[in-house]
């Protein structure tokens, strides 16, 4: 177990950049010429110079107007799409509530959906057993056990994906704003169950456009504008200066 | 603060672990939505096989390979069904999976062997059906069967190298999936499959054939119930081919993952 001041995300200089335009042409030279090669004038960077650390145990809010670049952080340090410049560092365990939905076969029950994804962030099979009733009754979905995952409301799939990787017990928890989807009690549901993992001393990085839940989860934040880090302060900072710079 | 502390387990344990899942989710899928299941994994070959058979046993008199044609034929086609599989499925990899991809970390090579496993898998269930003929039409088997695994390691890493190369490069060039179906379709008919790597020698392309590096490893699984097949050059050539091939999929898809991750 890290001590509880230990450092588990470390990035560096982070910057990103992507195509303007899906239709701009690639060529070879280009898709091979590694990291050291100059920006082109039909990319642009989506992060650039971005710098911090997180302690084990922190909450750290990402604040940021669409387009910013608060969903690619959140997948740099989820290491589902690596940075063109600078490095991340991720040194436990992370839960990543990212498009949980994503990546669920049509045909399979909904059984085999939860061993599926939990096997595949990294559950063994006895763990994903000894849980399996625990996840089962957080996503109320015990009537549905042998349904095709396909014949499943929206609400319930959603509800199987955050009941299968909050009980993933990774160290860090990832979530973009995965839980605007879903009725009202089930989200509150959700809520408590991150606020229980925060207590037993999780870290969590969390994107969201709500000041209520940023205000609720996190203590220090991490305000993002034209893709560079513009203020890293303690949350009612960071949500003074974003309401400030946004106001008409 | 009590924190439940999992066992940490090693990358490598876990890349095993997702990797048996994927192809298990793949059989699962494939044996729950359709009656015949395992029956369509040797119906294709079988029907290849039947009308290879009539074609030039029964219309042509046939110049090329060995009695029993049958099990010459399977010989090399059973194999070719898994290298092709793996590599036409291998064009689709990122773009079927994309969701998966950007929401688990998992190393991406996983989407390439997880089908060259799920391939190999069918491959080794066709097996009992080159059996059966081999049984039915009295061939007899040779010591050189014992050669039968090296063939499956060289096409492993063979078929691997292929999909490492295609599968980022489709992400890019979409046009780059029809172009693999067609090279695909020529490589059947210029691999040692419905003839033999002996049949070439009259036309002076012996030589040449063994740059493809299927036709040394067909010579391995053929050499099974035909030693006459057994061409070493062939399989020396095949295994420093099939290497090489590797090392640049390899190359291929460190230097493209980053833009691959980006684009899907």
């Amino acid at each position: 177990m890290a001590a509880a001041d230990a450092t588990v995300i470390t990035v560096t200089d982070v910057g990103i950049r992507f195509r303007r335009n899906r239709r701009s042409r690639r060529n070879f030279k280009d898709l091979f010429a590694g990291r050291g090669r100059r920006s082109r004038p039909s990319e642009f960077w989506a992060l650039r110079e971005v710098s911090f650390s997180v302690q084990s145990g922190e909450s750290i809010g990402v604040v940021g107007r669409n387009g910013q670049g608060k969903s690619t952080l959140l997948k740099l340090v989820a290491e589902v799409i690596l940075p063109d410049e600078g490095a991340v560092r991720v040194d436990e365990g992370v839960a990543p509530l990212i498009e949980i939905t994503g990546g669920f076969v049509a045909a399979l029950s909904v059984r085999e959906t939860v061993y599926l994804t939990a096997g595949l962030h990294g559950m063994s099979r006895a763990e994903i057993g000894a849980r399996f009733d625990e996840i089962i009754a957080f996503a109320e979905i015990g009537d549905f056990l042998d349904t095709p995952y396909k014949h499943l409301s929206s609400g319930m799939k959603v509800r199987i994906a955050f009941a299968v990787i909050s009980r993933l017990e990774e160290p860090i928890i990832l979530v973009d704003e995965v839980l605007a989807v879903g009725d009202k009690a089930f989200r509150e549901k959700c809520y408590r169950r991150i606020e229980e993992l925060l207590a037993g001393g999780r870290t969590l990085f969390f994107v969201s456009h709500n000041e209520r839940d940023l205000r609720r989860f996190c203590t220090r934040g991490l305000y993002l504008d034209g893709g560079k880090l513009v203020l890293d302060a303690p949350i009612e900072e960071v949500l003074e200066r974003y309401a400030r710079d946004t106001a008409l | 603060m009590t924190q439940p502390q999992r066992p940490a387990r090693s990358p490598a344990h876990r890349y095993r672990n997702a990797l048996w899942l994927l192809t298990l989710r793949d059989l699962r899928v494939r044996y729950s939505t359709s009656f015949f299941g395992y029956f369509w994994s040797i119906l294709d070959p079988l029907v290849m096989a039947g009308i290879y058979w009539f074609v030039f046993t029964q219309v042509f008199a046939r110049p090329v390979g060995n009695e029993p044609y049958i099990v010459f034929l399977l010989c090399a086609l059973l194999p070719w069904m898994w290298f092709n599989g793996a590599v036409s499925d291998s064009t689709r990899a990122f773009l079927r999976e994309a969701k998966l991809i950007r929401s688990t970390k998992i190393p991406r090579t996983i989407w390439v062997n997880q089908l060259v496993l799920l391939k190999g898998i069918e491959f080794f269930a066709s097996i009992p059906v080159l059996i059966a003929f081999a049984i039915a039409t009295g061939a007899t088997m040779h010591w050189e069967a014992l050669l039968f695994p090296l063939g499956i390691a060289l096409q492993v890493v063979l078929t691997i190298g292929v999909g490492l190369i295609v599968a980022p490069l489709v992400v890019f060039f979409r046009d780059l999936e029809r172009a693999v179906k067609l090279a695909l379709r020529f490589l059947f008919y210029a691999s040692p499959i419905i003839y033999g790597l002996p049949d070439l020698a009259p036309l002076g392309l012996e030589q040449l054939a063994a740059f493809n590096p299927l036709s040394g490893i067909f010579s391995l699984y053929r050499a099974a119930f035909f030693p006459e097949q057994l061409e070493w050059f062939a399989v020396a050539v095949s295994a420093g081919m099939s290497v090489l091939i590797l090392a640049v999929g390899v190359l291929v898809f460190r230097r493209t993952e980053r833009a691959v991750l980006k684009e899907i």
